[in-house]
């Protein structure tokens, strides 16, 4: 697949894709962070996307906050402040406690 | 053997999942080769996402939900049988058909596909296996090669090696996996490609081949395939939320994700190879869209339950216990 045989890719962060116009890009920013406020909060972190900076805000317990760019670099922060990864599959939310 | 004995040449394209099979066959196709060439798509998983990439092609035939070198090997049979038996109805006139080119499912071991073909008593007349062609990710070969146990039986019978995505992988990489390669295989001729462009390889002669751990064969779960309908109630950002998560987490036991996803934005042909997303695709509207919204997780270390229940659980569906 060249630039000829295949079909047009979505730029920006894969994440980002489900988004053409500026209300559809905001309203899945505001979505995204309430996902992530469902599970980070169990790794001791808090997400916020009020849509007026960019990026993504995460706060620890103690009122440290960082602003990343997208969910790769989440999931990576999460695992340097947590001391492992935040993993779907967890007992906690597949409900094997 | 020549062409001239009347049988139909058959090239069985293999790789691992996320090799990059499809890319590189779909441009040769766009390039005019095999341009008359009946293509066979294998997908292990029962949703076919392949074949609406090879629109190029003029004859195309999928074979989903089964890996025709074990639990679909007789309907390969079975479908060759049928293309032979229509190719000796056809019109002496007519074009008659000269190449087939088998796309295997990334789970497949291409030896005892030639095999089965081989041996069969009727297909051995109507067709001759004439390259083993394998495409090894730059990236993830070596890794596999450390690990599965199916990545080296896939290098083992290739009679041409393509290294594909060559410009993701640094020289070191690249010139090691080269050597490699070549250690496991000195008689196949290897290249390199990007999105199936061919992509000269640097010089790897003095290049160190990896030593590669013994492996026995069920040291490690085998893959398997997982289907995960994305319904109403799963939006695009809780789905990428999760998904990003899982492969952060597991990208070494989730080895592809694929399946085309509808969002406000159109169309979008997700696929993943380990940790790996590729930008997603935007696909036509036009086509055939009834495994939309079906994702197939190909992987080990979970349970489709499991699966599903992680993924409600990011979009706030509460399962009925």
């Amino acid at each position: 697949m060249c630039s000829a045989c295949g079909f047009p890719t979505a730029p920006g962060h894969w994440t980002d894709a489900g988004a053409s116009t500026a209300h559809d890009r905001l309203r899945g920013r505001m979505r995204r962070a309430q996902v992530l406020q469902t599970v980070l909060p169990l790794y001791g972190l808090k997400a916020y996307d009020g849509g007026e900076v960019p990026g993504i805000q995460i706060s620890t317990l103690s009122g440290s906050e960082t602003i990343v760019r997208d969910l790769g670099e989440v999931w990576m922060l999460a695992e340097k402040i947590s001391g492992g990864p935040v993993d779907p599959l967890d007992p906690r939310f597949i409900g094997e406690e | 053997m020549s062409e001239a004995d009347g049988r139909v040449r058959l090239t069985v394209l293999g790789g691992y999942l996320g090799s990059g099979k499809t890319t590189w066959l779909r441009h040769q196709l766009h390039e005019g080769q095999f341009s008359r060439a009946l293509i066979i798509v294998n997908e292990a998983a029962e949703t076919p996402v392949d074949d609406a990439l090879l629109g190029q092609s003029n004859r195309l035939e999928v074979l989903a939900g089964g890996c025709v070198c074990c639990t679909a090997k007789q309907q390969l049979i079975d479908l060759l049988r049928r293309i032979c038996d229509a190719r000796s109805k056809a019109d002496a006139g007519g074009e008659r058909l000269s190449q087939i080119v088998l796309e295997t499912s990334g789970l497949a071991d291409p030896g005892p596909i030639v095999e089965a073909i081989r041996s069969d008593p009727v297909l051995v007349y109507h067709i001759i296996v004439s390259e083993v062609i394998v495409a090894v990710d730059a990236l993830h070969g070596l890794s596999q090669l450390k690990t599965e146990p199916l990545g080296r039986r896939q290098i083992d019978v290739a009679d041409r090696l393509i290294i594909t995505k060559a410009d993701a992988a640094d020289e070191t990489t690249l010139t090691t996996l080269t050597a490699t390669l070549a250690r496991l295989n000195p008689g196949a001729a290897i290249s390199g490609a990007v999105k199936g462009v061919a992509y000269p390889l640097p010089d790897w002669s003095s290049a160190v081949p990896e030593v590669l751990p013994e492996i026995s064969g069920g040291a490690k779960a085998p893959v398997t395939p997982t289907r995960l309908y994305l319904d109403d109630s799963i939006d695009w950002s809780a789905f990428t939320v999760w998904l990003s998560a899982l492969l952060h987490a597991r990208g070494d036991d989730i080895v592809r994700v694929k399946g085309v996803v509808r969002t406000p934005a159109g169309r979008l042909l997700l696929q993943t190879v380990r940790k790996i997303v590729q930008s997603p695709e935007i696909l036509p509207e036009q086509g055939d869209q009834r495994e939309d919204n079906m994702i197939v997780v190909i992987g080990r270390g979970y349970t489709e339950s499991q699966l599903k229940r992680s993924l409600h659980y990011f979009a706030g569906i509460t399962d009925a216990r």
